[in-house]
């Protein structure tokens, strides 16, 4: 759209030239000051002494050695790398099978999409409240495969200091899939009915056709798939919080459930500053490229 | 001092120059079509005298006084939008009559302006629905209203015509005239089809690449082109456009055109000064299909009718008339031929050339090579009083050099 | 025309496998509401004794009853209902406002462009994606400051600020997509900037306004970050009450009224959701593949 022609005389014209301006303000203010203001703060208390109240006393790089030499912190990047590759993955086929199931005519398609979705609208904390409980070892899956005449059923991941972080994954996994599945299933429908029609006039059989036609072209939704699923991952809080505390001691930590407990219970506020802005740029790196990629297209 | 006056306007959007110096003046009443192909800058300049699009340099005058600086509202202009802009969530009452209502015109007398409006236009019955329960020629009437009851100044219709189906653009074309009669106003109107420009306009602007091609009334655009742009846009099927060679025949200058079974030769008789200067160089030669008939539907009275033998290549009817292909200069040519007449491809039949109606073009320059340019749009349309008496067409000269 | 419609084969024993997989994998997914659901209605030695799939065998709603007015939370032992007041107290006026800025930011950043729209949307987009551990600690000082920390109006405040990303992408993606030519033709018939928006878009963005209600909506009444690192106590919201309840470590745990309280801060996030499915799955959408 254009610009108005530069408008002579009349304060009221004038206003509605800068009117635009004036009412964008208040949110730019906001953003500008509690996101980046904000980054920048943090990543400065990241070189600062600061414990427990902020010190602005320059400290270089110190912080960020304990960071790095915490063994805590090592758990946690183990545990991200693999709780968002497991997450990922998992995800990323389930849903897309899901998808690929559910655009084969099904009759209840409504009725199973609402099914396979609804976990998305739940709390992480109820999430978590609800796999704890049901993978609870003593009341949970275990005891009801026992009473079904499985005796000899054992499933105690959840205070397995190797395992709980699994338990994470499943829950994690159940409450996304379904997202997945639809964003699938809106690139499916997406596709030229026509060329798949010349595909079995050539002769291709169903399966050829999924995965020589189909699946290459849904890329874009792959990507974009993926870029979401590691978002969520890396933020991912709550749900941790809520299954497992962390714990079994540190076993099921990650770097955002360190920030927090260094931030407000360990009093260390330069650690818990770095790792924040570790976090911040491991998304940036992911987040950035894909938002100026999908920001450009729309343009064309 | 004329109505509106556009007067060396200039558009950029930042390194990209889309309006580069245009000029044109219209009177009061007048009816201006600008056309031309996608990103001539035709609908630019509309945005421009609307007010939406800022002018980046030269005047812009609505009955004298400077516009360029004045809002959009306060232009007394009206607009009909190509996609009709009709706001969904208002019925089409509240459609028409919200212009007034921003210019806090009282509801009674809103009330009947709508209706009159609504009554000129024959969609009185619409008036509570909302656009999405009309069809296209509905909120295509409904636009109008929009525009009409405003009574404005000067109204700009911007491609409003092109989201219609065939059967439906020509019966509102006729409306969108007969209104312009009835009410006297003064429309700009932008356009992408030269038929539309033809039948609507009592002038012409053809543009192309942000330039002025051409500014006249329909007539003389479509006889008289400044240049092969002009002449190849405006009429379909379009101008044929071959290569001749201008020489000297027996004391006389005449055409001369390859074809396939010899040369064929017609005598100038248009811009003949001008031509002179061409003589044994190659010119780029125009003469539209209805100027190329069978030798019975020839207009023998105005016209200086040349004949010639050529074989046709192929014959499309189209029921009112009858197009008969065939080749001339390399180039495939039409001819428009009696309908019925008993012609197929592969026969030879002789061809009727009204020479008056031929033009020339520098082939280099893509312009006109005419004897002088006519003082007025208007005067160039008027026929041509030089042309050579019917004596010529019983022909010493024409013919062809086997 | 959907891709699988025309590669389906009328294959009977392949179309009941497909039916019976996709019939699991509902069970699996209905499995830990299920749960949920009839575990907050059995007496507890029941669950001591008996099957976690079982239907109860005699049905109580003492847990719910517990769950919301007199199960202990930290010290206070007066149930859910609190906190979940408190979140509908934080989520009123942060989905409202929030709306309503994002709303005006689309319409500026679509219809009055100004030099360098690109670079403020691109900012305030960021804004949707920033891990939020790097504004707790100056988040956490500037509440202190001004006097509203451990308060739900501390929340309010954080869920619009970290709100408008979200609400203004949606809203400048529809209006991206609304025709330019309205904007033209009101300011032809002579409506300002707030008559346009308040007469011509708003009316026309009835979709849009339900997407970005619900989204947000869903995302602040479900918001556990924010609240746990700002509030405390009394001014807590359900999320963080429902997690002190469960995962207090003292007492007898009480699994019944957990998941009574866990279905207590789920039920208007899944009413929402039966309700306008369609609108929640398109903010999901939008809010992950930009228009």
């Amino acid at each position: 759209m254009s610009t108005p022609p530069s408008l002579r005389g009349g304060a009221r014209e004038r206003l509605q030239h800068w009117l635009p301006r004036l009412v964008l303000s208040p949110s730019f203010v906001l953003v500008l000051f509690f996101v980046y203001g904000f980054i920048l703060w943090t990543t400065y208390i990241s070189f600062s002494n600061s414990g427990m109240l902020p010190d602005y006393t320059w400290a270089g790089t110190r912080q960020w050695s304990r960071l790095w030499s915490s063994w805590t912190w090592g758990i946690a990047l183990h545990n991200i790398w693999v709780f968002g590759l497991l997450y990922i993955v998992t995800c990323t086929a389930l849903g897309l099978l899901l998808a690929i199931l559910l655009d084969q005519r099904i009759r209840a398609e409504g009725a199973l999409r609402t099914i396979y979705l609804y976990p998305m609208a739940l709390s992480f904390i109820v999430t978590g409240t609800a796999w704890q409980w049901f993978l609870n070892p003593g009341l949970g899956l275990e005891r009801t495969m026992h009473s079904l005449g499985w005796e000899s059923f054992s499933f105690n991941w959840l205070i397995d200091a190797n395992m709980a972080i699994y338990t994470v994954v499943i829950a994690a996994v159940w409450q996304a899939t379904g997202f997945i599945m639809a964003m699938f299933l809106a690139g499916l429908r997406g596709i030229d009915g026509e060329m798949i029609k010349a595909a079995q006039i050539d002769g291709a059989p169903t399966w050829k056709i999924y995965g020589r036609i189909i699946i290459p072209q849904l890329r874009p939704v792959f990507l974009s798939a993926i870029v979401v699923l590691a978002h969520l991952a890396i933020k991912s809080f709550d749900l941790i919080v809520a299954m497992t505390g962390g714990g079994p001691g540190n076993a099921t930590a990650v770097p955002a459930t360190f920030m927090y407990s260094y931030a407000f219970s360990r009093n260390e506020m330069g650690i818990a500053a770095a790792s924040a802005v570790f976090m911040l740029a491991v998304i940036a790196a992911l987040i950035i490229p894909y938002l100026y990629s999908e920001l450009r297209e729309s343009r064309s | 001092m004329s109505f509106l006056h556009i007067h060396n306007v200039h558009k950029r959007f930042g390194d990209t120059h889309v309006l580069k110096g245009i000029d044109i003046a219209i009177e009061k009443g007048d009816f201006l079509v600008l056309v031309g192909p996608s990103g001539c800058g035709k609908s630019t300049l509309l945005n421009m005298i609307a007010g939406l699009d800022a002018i980046s340099e030269g005047e812009l005058l609505l009955n004298g006084e400077r516009i360029n600086d004045v809002h959009p509202s306060r232009r007394d202009i009206a607009m009909v939008f190509q996609s009709y802009a009709l706001y969904p969530s208002m019925t089409v009452a509240g459609n028409i009559g919200f212009g007034l209502e921003m210019r806090k015109v009282a509801k009674a007398r809103r009330r009947e302006a709508i209706q009159r409006a609504a009554e000129l236009l024959q969609i009185e019955n619409l008036l509570d629905r909302k656009p999405a329960q009309l069809s296209g020629g509905q909120r295509q009437r409904v636009a109008m209203g929009r525009a009409l009851v405003r009574e404005p100044q000067l109204f700009l219709f911007d491609e409003p015509l092109s989201n219609l189906d065939a059967k439906l653009r020509v019966d509102m074309r006729t409306e969108i005239k007969q209104l312009h009669q009835r009410l006297g106003t003064t429309i700009v109107y932008v356009t992408h089809d030269q038929i539309e420009a033809m039948t609507l306009a009592t002038r012409i602007a053809v543009m192309r690449g942000g330039e002025l091609q051409q500014l006249g009334t329909p007539q003389a655009v479509y006889d008289d082109p400044n240049n092969l742009f002009v002449a190849g846009f405006m009429g379909s099927p379009s101008m044929n456009l071959v290569t001749a060679r201008i020489t000297r025949h027996e004391g006389r200058l005449v055409a001369r055109i390859a074809a396939p079974a010899g040369d064929v030769t017609l005598p100038i008789v248009r811009d003949r000064a001008a031509l002179e200067a061409w003589c044994d160089r190659d010119v780029m030669l125009g003469l539209r299909p209805e100027a190329i008939t069978d030798p019975a539907s020839a207009n023998r009275e105005d016209g200086d009718i040349h004949e010639a033998t050529l074989e046709i290549a192929l014959v499309e009817p189209t029921g009112a008339d009858l197009y008969v292909v065939t080749q001339l200069g390399g180039r495939s040519i039409n001819a428009r031929m009696r309908p019925g007449a008993p012609l197929s491809p592969g026969q030879s039949t002789r061809f009727a050339f009204d020479v008056s109606r031929m033009v020339a073009f520098d082939p280099e320059t893509e312009a006109r090579i005419r004897d002088e340019v006519p003082a007025t749009p208007d005067e160039a349309s008027t026929g041509h009083a030089d042309s050579t008496g019917n004596a010529d067409s019983t022909g010493n000269i024409l013919g062809q050099n086997a | 025309m959907s891709a699988g419609a025309t590669v389906a084969r009328r294959n009977t024993l392949g179309r009941a496998l497909l039916y019976a997989v996709l019939a699991v994998f509902a069970i699996l997914y209905l499995m830990p509401l299920y749960v949920m659901l009839v575990t907050s209605f059995k007496p507890l030695e029941e669950i001591h004794q008996g099957n976690m799939l079982a239907l109860p065998d005699t049905w109580t709603f003492a847990p719910w009853r517990e769950a919301w007015g007199s199960a202990c939370i930290g010290l206070e032992c007066s149930g859910v209902h609190g906190y979940f007041f408190n979140s509908i107290k934080i989520v009123v006026p942060a989905v409202l406002i929030s709306g309503l800025l994002g709303a005006f930011n689309g319409y500026v950043l679509t219809k009055w462009r100004f030099r360098g729209h690109k670079i403020v949307f691109g900012l305030i987009l960021f804004s949707c994606f920033i891990p939020f551990q790097i504004i707790l600690l100056p988040m956490a000082r500037v509440l202190g400051i001004l006097h509203i920390a451990n308060s739900t109006t501390g929340l309010v405040l954080v869920h619009i600020v970290y709100g408008i990303g979200f609400t203004t992408l949606f809203f400048r993606n529809f209006y991206e997509s609304f025709p330019d030519e309205l904007v033209r033709a009101a300011k032809l018939d002579g409506a300002g900037f707030f008559t346009i928006f308040f007469r011509i878009l708003l009316p026309a963005s009835v979709p849009i306004i339900v997407v970005t209600i619900i989204w947000q909506f869903t995302n602040v009444w479900n918001d556990f970050l924010f609240g746990v690192s700002f509030t405390s106590g009394d001014s807590a919201p359900i999320t963080v009450a429902l997690n002190n309840l469960v995962n207090s470590s003292t007492g007898v745990k009480a699994y019944n009224v957990n998941m009574a309280a866990a279905m207590v801060a789920a039920v208007p996030t899944l009413i929402v959701y039966i309700l306008a499915g369609k609108y929640f799955l398109r903010g999901l959408m939008s809010g992950s593949v930009k228009g």
